[in-house]
């Protein structure tokens, strides 16, 4: 079957080969090997055989006959084989999903290996050389800038060797090794050939000024004008989409999805087998100093629980031995909600000399970790306690000087101890060490007291989720620079009973505690030092050329020590595990090191090959909230529209959500005057494409005017006057964009937390509103303070952001609706998560094999014309009407770990409280999607 | 993406009258071949995929007229014909395999170059050729153990006849019942689907 191709010519000029020019080959097989219609052609057809040739001189005998049909079942049969053959696909086309690449994908050099031989084979028989960089002939284009690189380089080495005659050297103050340097501008001062020793000047910290961004390398200067990038910009640049050169969010380019598909493979990476990391380096970060007692002042005013800053619950926390997450509130009158925040007091060092009195007195510093979109409300809202806290309080910003990342996933902690190999430690490294030391041998008297710490970390090898550690236990230590152990290996995993039993022993009495050394990521120097000292790539790579083969380079004395800092970012204690929904088992670490220190630390982790295969995902914005809805937590900014940054958000998201519904054509889009909203009322309850918050806290806001007016305008629009060819009237019609900026947050609303709403929801209905105020913080407006719900639909259905949230009507003004919302409560047999077939499907349960007597299906059949009224089917009972609105949801979707619709949304607490309902009613709800008529009854639960 | 979608027919050829047919049964062995094998007489050599081709279109001009040939033109194609075993896979728009069908059916002559009775009968429709070409292997199976069984049986009783005898049946596993000469009868179950509306 194999053409017979000539030898190649000596001089193969051409790219493809060409078709054989010997008239002997097989005529059928002359075309070109490029030819692919052809060569499917070919490879249908079925041969044959004639007559003539099947019976000889003519004859019809048995054997003939036989032979003829052998004939006829042989040729259809290699006819199959061959025309499935012709469908193969190459072998960069066979490379898995996450593997598959879209520039080069054809060069041999880039697919996996195990496909390399076939696909040379299959490039040898195209002709197409794979070349090489190097050894490509340049084009003429390409050839002149080379020429003119090569020229500047020689000129800069030129100037390079004038500068190296001059030598300066400059103390450094912050204690780094002294660094050997050139400074130009002091060559004209200096006599020439002369070493001078110049005591730079201790540089002044700015604190309460605001950090301004690292300056970017001149190549990216242009790029980072308005807005940031993030140490590891490079490598999500590549990877994800990010946000629009001009829509920058929070003034920092974040990567918002991985360019390859994910939704579903974060979701199993982060549950079941693997991990996802973020880089986190826009979350801000400020760091006060002062007395004790002045930062707790700053603390309480700021809305810290009583019981954290003075009670036992707090000790650890204030000790520095656990992180802390909390909401704050302004201090000024209405306490509008700033933002979660996470507090981590640095360790004192010397902790039991104090008294009592002298802790109050003593310095201490803390650092608060903030969400960047209410940073600025926090900064402003910190300066002015500072300057009222007595003895005052000393802000720094930290934001470009600290980094962070995140990472969660059973395969989380162990990708984080193959990147973080401590600077002081005792034994040998993880990766190196045989099994039997893994678990530390906790009742060791040999054991340092100085690298506990760090030993513990080592330890942690086999925790697949960090939530088994101490609740947000922190830990710091110093780590060495990971790239002297790149690429990264599987580290060792315990696998013995007695191993397992060391971990668990390790992580019940946890030694950190009580060994936790101040962290050095709190020490500005510490800090400096660290990212002043990080080698080039060149000479890591030097380095690690001079390293026996297959061995990591030996640590020296000048290596940096760079700090770090890890915390747990455990599930918060409101998540008892709704109805239906696993109780949220998933935690994180959460890493806090130096910025510039973050790259290194970021590319060991992605490059980290898991214990289970595959390596750690990187995950955007998008796949952070993901995450948190499906653990059923408040993402904030989104989830939290009664906090100033949450307002702004919402209405970036309004902004976005109307432009998409503008770009569509009219008859595509959803007319959002004409849904059936209930009550017989048509058209969409506010601005359809948002949630219109204004709306339901009632009265005429500025906020909404803009909106209405273009909602308004629209429908002019559509109602007519298309005959209007005055430009004048046209441009009058054009809905006019609205303003960039958002409106500000209409001034009473307010989030209220969940222990507020919970007290207020617990109030009894008889008593008066008057005396269920007492609880509340006198400057709480009711009428406009929301709480975050999650939303389960117990019938079918998902929920949409913007979707609206209503109360069942109640039993005096509608008993009816009422009536008909509550008979489509399922009854316990049938519960939410209970798998249904689909809509036609016959009643589960019945027998599948064997006759069924006539009486269960008789019965069946009752049962399923008993079954509540679907949705369109006649006697389904229609929407509330507005007066019962109460919310919207703000986060929703088919949730993956719960296998149904969930939500997250916003309601109106003053109109849900108080309501007189039976057990099995209790937080009843009605969730219409905007845009459609169809609305699902649903529970919600204050988280 | 919208898929063009096909019928593949797979048709035999039969040649009842053993007058016209140029083949002659063996001398030597004379009365010896057994019917299996005379009934399924291969075709003359000057039958081939273009004349088979023609004699649909010119049987559907017949029976529908231009409209029909029109209808059935763009996608027409014999896809497979082997004259020795006179078995042929056409292929045909989903749409418009039936008029094709009937084409093949009110056939009774072949054209002219040939010239000779036949019968056409359509033994499967399907959806991709690949099914045609499975059943037209598995009737070929069956055909080659039909003939086997049938000489051997032939050949045990001397003065055997052309028609096959009940116990040579029985000596196959597949199901050799021949009603009228149709070696398989359609089944209550075998309905084809009617998914062309």
């Amino acid at each position: 079957m194999a053409p017979t191709r000539p030898p190649p010519p000596p001089n193969n000029i051409k790219k493809r080969k060409e078709a054989p020019t010997d008239p002997q080959t097989n005529a059928s097989k002359r075309y070109k090997p490029t030819d692919h219609r052809q060569k499917t052609r070919d490879a249908r057809t079925l041969s044959t055989q004639t007559s003539s040739k099947a019976f000889k001189n003519g004859e019809l005998d048995v054997s003939a006959f036989v032979k003829s049909r052998a004939f006829e079942i042989s040729a259809l049969e290699e006819g199959m084989a061959r025309s499935k053959k012709a469908l193969n696909r190459r072998a960069f086309q066979q490379v898995p999903k996450e593997l598959r690449r879209r520039t080069a994908s054809h060069n041999v050099k880039r697919v996996p290996k195990r496909l390399r031989e076939r696909g040379k084979r299959e490039m040898a028989d195209d002709n197409t050389p794979t070349v090489t960089a190097r050894r490509r002939k340049p084009t003429a284009h390409m050839r002149l800038r080379l020429e003119t690189v090569k020229k500047l380089r020689a000129l800069g080495a030129k100037r390079k060797a004038g500068m190296d005659r001059v030598k300066v050297t400059v103390a450094d103050p912050n204690g780094a090794p002294p660094t050997k340097s050139t400074d130009s501008a002091k060559d004209k001062q200096q006599p020439a050939e002369s070493t001078t020793a110049i005591k730079a000047r201790t540089p002044k910290i700015k604190k309460s000024l605001l950090a301004t961004p690292p300056v970017p390398k001149a190549k990216f200067r242009k790029r980072q004008i308005h807005k940031s990038w993030l140490p590891t910009h490079l490598f999500h640049a590549k990877r994800a989409r990010m946000t629009a050169p001009s829509a920058a969010l929070w003034r920092f380019s974040v990567p918002l999805t991985p360019t390859a598909k994910s939704y579903r493979p974060t979701h199993r990476a982060s549950h079941e087998r693997g991990a996802v990391a973020w880089d986190m380096s826009y979350i801000a970060t400020v760091q006060l100093e002062g007395r004790e007692g002045s930062l707790i002042g700053m603390l309480k005013v700021l809305g810290v629980a009583e019981e954290e800053l003075i009670g036992r619950k707090g000790e650890k926390w204030r000790q520095g031995r656990r992180a802390l997450e909390n909401f704050v509130y302004e201090r000024e009158a209405p306490h509008d909600p700033v933002a979660p925040v996470t507090i981590i007091w640095c360790v004192s060092a010397a902790e039991e000399s104090a008294g009592m009195a002298g802790k109050e007195k003593r310095n201490r510093k803390l650092l608060l970790r903030v969400h960047p979109s209410a940073f600025y409300q926090l900064w402003e809202e910190l300066l002015r306690l500072a300057k009222v806290a007595k003895p005052a309080v000393s802000v720094e910003d930290l934001r470009f000087d600290i980094g962070s990342l995140e990472i969660t996933g059973p395969g989380g902690t162990e990708a984080l101890l193959s990147a973080l190999w401590p600077s002081r430690t005792t034994s040998e490294p993880l990766a190196v060490r045989d099994s039997a030391s893994t678990a530390m041998d906790i009742d060791s008297e040999s054991r340092n007291k100085n690298t506990i710490v760090e030993e513990t970390w080592s330890s942690l090898a086999g925790l697949t989720n960090p939530a088994m550690v101490p609740k947000n236990a922190l830990l710091a230590f110093n780590v060495q620079d990971p790239r002297l152990h790149h690429p990264p290996r599987t580290i060792k995993l315990p696998k013995t009973d007695a191993e397992q039993h060391k971990l668990l022993e390790l992580i019940a009495s946890w030694p950190v505690d009580a060994a936790q050394q101040p962290p050095e990521l709190f020490d500005r120097k510490a800090r400096q030092a660290a990212s002043a000292t990080m080698p080039s790539q060149k000479a890591v790579n030097r380095r690690k050329g001079l390293a026996a083969p297959g061995q990591y380079p030996e640590p020296l004395p000048k290596d940096p020590q760079i700090p770090v800092l890890l915390y747990t970012t455990a599930p918060s204690t409101t998540d008892k595990g709704a109805s239906g929904r696993p109780p949220p088992n998933s935690s994180s670490w959460t890493l806090l090191t130096p910025w510039k220190c973050m790259q290194p630390i970021w590319y060991s982790l992605m490059y980290y090959p898991l214990s289970t295969g595959q390596q750690p995902r990187f995950g955007g914005l998008d796949q952070y909230r993901q995450l948190s809805f499906e653990a059923g937590k408040a993402w904030f900014p989104g989830d939290f529209p009664g906090t100033k940054a949450g307002w702004e958000w919402e209405y970036a998201e309004r902004r976005k959500r109307e432009a998409e519904w503008r770009r569509r054509p009219k008859g595509k889009r959803v007319s959002f005057e004409r849904v059936e909203v209930g009550e017989g009322v048509r058209g969409e309850i506010g601005i359809g494409w948002g949630c219109d918050w204004e709306r339901l806290i009632g009265g005429a806001l500025v906020a909404s005017e803009g909106e209405e007016a273009a909602m308004n305008v629209e429908k002019a629009a559509e109602s007519g006057d298309k005959s209007a060819e005055n430009g004048k009237t046209k441009a009058q019609e054009e809905p006019k964009e609205p303003p960039q900026q958002a409106p500000s947050k209409p001034p009473h609303l307010t989030q209220l937390s969940a222990r507020q709403a919970l007290a207020l929801l617990a109030t009894p209905p008889a008593t008066p509103p008057a005396t269920t105020t007492v609880k509340l913080p006198p400057h709480i407006h009711l009428p406009s303070a929301l709480t975050t719900v999650r939303l389960t639909l117990l019938t079918r259905g998902v929920p949409q952001p913007c979707a609206r949230i209503y109360r069942l009507p109640s039993s005096t003004a509608n008993p009816e609706l009422r009536r008909q919302w509550l008979a489509l409560l399922p009854t316990d047999t049938h519960k939410p998560t209970q798998k249904r077939g689909g809509k036609h499907a016959l009643p589960r349960g019945l027998p599948s094999t064997g006759e069924i007597p006539p009486h269960v299906v008789q019965q069946r059949l009752a049962q399923s014309l008993l079954e509540p009224v679907r949705a369109g089917e006649e006697g389904y009972p229609s929407c509330p009407g507005e007066g019962d609105l109460v919310g919207f949801v703000t986060a929703g979707s088919y949730d993956l770990a719960a296998g149904f619709g969930t939500g997250i949304g916003s309601l109106l607490v003053e109109k849900v409280m108080g309501r007189e309902e039976e057990a099995g009613e209790r937080h009843l709800c009605v969730v219409r999607n905007s845009g459609t008529g169809v609305a699902r009854l649903g529970r919600w639960e204050v988280i | 993406m919208v898929r063009i979608k096909h019928r593949y027919l797979l048709v035999n050829i039969l040649y009842p009258d053993a007058k016209h047919s140029q083949l002659a049964p063996a001398k030597k062995s004379g009365d010896n071949v057994p019917y299996t094998v005379q009934f399924r007489r291969p075709s003359p050599d000057q039958m081939n995929g273009g004349l088979l081709m023609r004699l649909i279109r010119d049987g559907v001009v017949e029976l529908f007229g231009d409209h029909g040939s029109g209808k059935i033109a763009g996608s027409l194609q014999v896809k497979y014909f082997s004259s020795a075993t006179s078995t042929a896979i056409i292929r045909v728009s989903r749409e418009h395999y039936r008029l094709v069908w009937s084409a093949l059916t009110f056939t009774t002559r072949l054209p002219r170059p040939v010239d000779q009775p036949c019968v056409i009968q359509v033994v499967r429709v399907s959806g991709t050729i690949r099914k045609a070409e499975e059943e037209a292997i598995r009737r070929a199976r069956l055909s080659i153990r039909r003939a086997e069984a049938a000489a051997k049986s032939a050949s045990v009783s001397i003065a055997g006849t052309a028609s096959t005898t009940p116990t040579a049946v029985a000596a196959g596993e597949d199901d050799f019942d021949m009603i009228n000469g149709i070696e398989d009868p359609d089944e209550p179950g075998d309905m084809d689907d009617d998914d062309d509306g």
